[in-house]
């Protein structure tokens, strides 16, 4: 008995060990190679090096001038921008909406509620080449050029729903008595919303506003449609130089997006607690 | 009297149902709140003492009907604009702000210069024994102690009629009798009128000038603890204020004689015979010495289970008729307690004079 229990308690231990090497070895290995200075094969550990860190951020020395696979930083620095500027813009704008979609809701009652409620999901769902394409065949039929305009504007069409979603969860679990204990109190609609309703909700906001920023930073699909010829984003770019060979800047790129969605993470939940 | 601090005129409103149809909530309610007065609305859930609550405080807009309050007519203003602060049920505290920021909201809202502010959030909070807790957020704090907020971020704003909804139901049996001390002790210090909603009739007989029994949307009876309890005005007043053996019959020279059979006498007289019910309360009966006999005032009853309830026993029995029984015996009569236990009946005796006959059959027991 107290032998089959051991048995089952370490099994469940090497299962858990398991699970979670599934989960992160391939991310932990692109991190370690992100330091490997073999430039051909990356499977083949050859010395440490920060070289391809180097590299992306502009620093050439002679031991990487020879393994020269990004033609021009400038490239990589101008995908950076663009992604940061898309990102920023979607995030404030889908913040803005989607807050504002979840705050009606919450309030008001309106004809079709429940239909409306699910318009605002669909789009989370719709697959995104479906959309992508969707998106193209419409800028390109309304006459739009493809840009930095038609990214930000498609990234919106979905990440509006996220935050709306983020939003209500948040609203779904305020205690409504608080309104009236507010205009009890003597704070008319305005008041109450400022200094009642918005501080709580304020948490979800910045979850909403962090998760969109994410997405949109990470994007590629439908991104890819309606981007245009000449405007890359980070994601894009990367896909890019995979089509030409896996190289070892993609794992320095790789690792130094990982550290900051976790920063932003991180950021998130310090917020988030001192909210609670 | 004065102009009365609370005035209802007809105070009608009906609630629309899910499945068509309207269920009355308020059936043209007149009161009247004295100033300074610790009014107490009693009644079962759905009798409609919350609704009355949120007409007075604004959450509940009348169908028909006036409200005044000190002689305004507050009708058509909305809640942030009545003299009128609420002690919520569930306490309703603003969980993202600390117990200063909750108390001095209303001020805030009046715009209260600062320095005023924090002397009086401090003496509101000393006034409920919370003095040095500004800094705590709601959740920091015990049940009791987020009352005591809930009640010093009401009586802040200096209303002149303060609404309590229930707001002991959610402490413990002991913490809910020293704050029904403390409401009354800061009612009379305060010198204004509350109104004390609550289901909870022993609530109700303690900390109230006068109660108000409410069943079906309207008033049953309005009257002080004392009169409530003895002379109810209905069956239904009977039965829910304290507990009651009531019997329904006619009234015929001294004796309430029941459809079943009982007999109840009384000293109350009737012209002719009448419908009427007789109450009795359970501290009315004594245990009989052996039959009883001789004595016109008595019940025998058969024993059903007796209740050790510490000042006394609990005796439900049940007559020969089948009508049920409750009596407190005081734990001076232990010996015949303890007899009618081993004989499983006994005799109960009852002051006639002290019957109340309540007028009409009454269809609630």
């Amino acid at each position: 008995m107290r032998f089959a229990r051991r048995i089952g308690t370490t099994g469940l231990i090497v299962y858990t060990l398991l699970f979670f090497a599934f989960i992160y070895l391939p991310i932990a290995l692109i991190v370690v190679y992100s330091f490997n200075a073999d430039p051909v094969n990356m499977m083949r550990w050859s010395g440490f090096t920060i070289d391809w860190y180097r590299q992306i951020f502009g620093f050439r020395n002679a031991a990487s001038e020879a393994a020269l696979y990004i033609e021009s930083t400038d490239q990589l620095i101008a995908a950076v921008r663009t992604s940061l500027i898309v990102a920023a813009s979607t995030t404030v704008i889908a913040t803005v909406l989607g807050t504002a979609t979840a705050l009606a809701v919450y309030r008001f009652n309106f004809f079709g509620k429940r239909f409306y409620r699910v318009l605002l999901f669909v789009p989370m769902l719709m697959p995104d080449i479906v959309l992508g394409i969707a998106l193209l065949i419409f800028f390109v039929g309304v006459g739009i050029s493809l840009g930095i305009g038609t990214i930000i504007i498609g990234q919106c069409t979905f990440l509006i729903s996220y935050v709306f979603i983020v939003v209500s969860a948040r609203l779904a679990g305020m205690d409504r008595s608080l309104e009236n204990a507010s205009a009890d109190l003597g704070a008319n609609e305005w008041t109450t919303f400022r200094r009642i309703i918005l501080p709580q909700v304020m948490p979800g906001v910045v979850g909403g506003a962090l998760l969109a920023f994410i997405i949109s930073m990470d994007d590629l699909v439908i991104t890819y449609f309606i981007s245009g010829t000449s405007t890359q984003t980070l994601p894009i770019f990367i896909f890019g130089m995979l089509r030409r060979g896996i190289k070892p800047e993609v794992n320095a790129i790789a690792t130094v997006m990982l550290l900051f969605s976790f920063t932003i993470a991180a950021a998130g939940l310090y917020l988030r607690r001192r909210n609670r | 009297m004065a102009e009365s601090m609370v005035r209802l005129q007809r105070a009608c409103k009906a609630f629309p149902l899910p499945e068509g149809g309207t269920v009355t909530a308020l059936d043209a309610i007149d009161l009247e709140v004295a100033r300074n007065e610790f009014l107490t609305l009693l009644g079962p859930s759905g009798c409609g003492k919350t609704t009355l609550l949120h007409a007075i405080s604004g959450f509940v807009e009348l169908d028909d009907g006036r409200i005044f309050v000190d002689g305004e007519d507050v009708s058509d203003r909305p809640p942030h604009r009545r003299p009128v602060n609420t002690v919520f049920q569930n306490y309703a505290l603003f969980p993202h702000m600390t117990v200063g920021q909750n108390v001095g909201y209303a001020l805030d809202i009046a715009r209260t210069p600062r320095t005023e502010r924090s002397g009086r959030v401090g003496a509101a909070l000393e006034m409920v024994g919370l003095a040095g807790l500004e800094n705590r957020l709601p959740r920091q704090l015990s049940g009791g102690q987020q009352q005591r907020v809930a009640l010093a971020r009401a009586i802040i704003a200096r209303p002149k009629l303060l609404l309590l909804d229930e707001p002991l139901s959610a402490l413990d049996r002991k913490l809910r009798q020293s704050m029904q001390i403390e409401l009354k002790t800061l009612q009379a210090e305060l010198g204004i009128s509350f109104i004390f909603v609550t289901h909870d009739q022993e609530e109700a007989l303690t900390m109230s000038n006068r109660v108000a029994v409410l069943d079906g949307g309207s008033i049953q009876q309005i009257d002080t603890p004392r009169a409530v309890y003895n002379n109810p005005a209905n069956a239904f007043v009977a039965s829910f204020v304290g507990a009651s053996n009531l019997f329904q019959g006619m009234l015929q020279s001294g004796r309430v004689m029941t459809a079943q059979g009982d007999v109840i006498s009384t000293d109350a007289a009737a012209a002719g015979s009448a419908r009427v019910t007789a109450l009795l309360r359970p501290e009315q009966f004594t245990i009989a010495n052996g039959g009883g006999n001789g004595a016109a005032a008595k019940l025998d009853i058969g024993i059903r289970q007796i209740v050790f309830t510490g000042a006394g026993y609990e005796v439900h029995g049940r007559t020969m008729n089948g009508h049920d029984v409750v009596a407190a015996i005081a734990a001076a009569q232990q010996a015949q307690v303890a007899s009618a236990e081993i004989s499983r009946k006994a005799t109960l005796l009852y002051d006639p004079a002290a019957v109340h006959i309540i007028a009409g059959g009454g269809d609630r027991s």
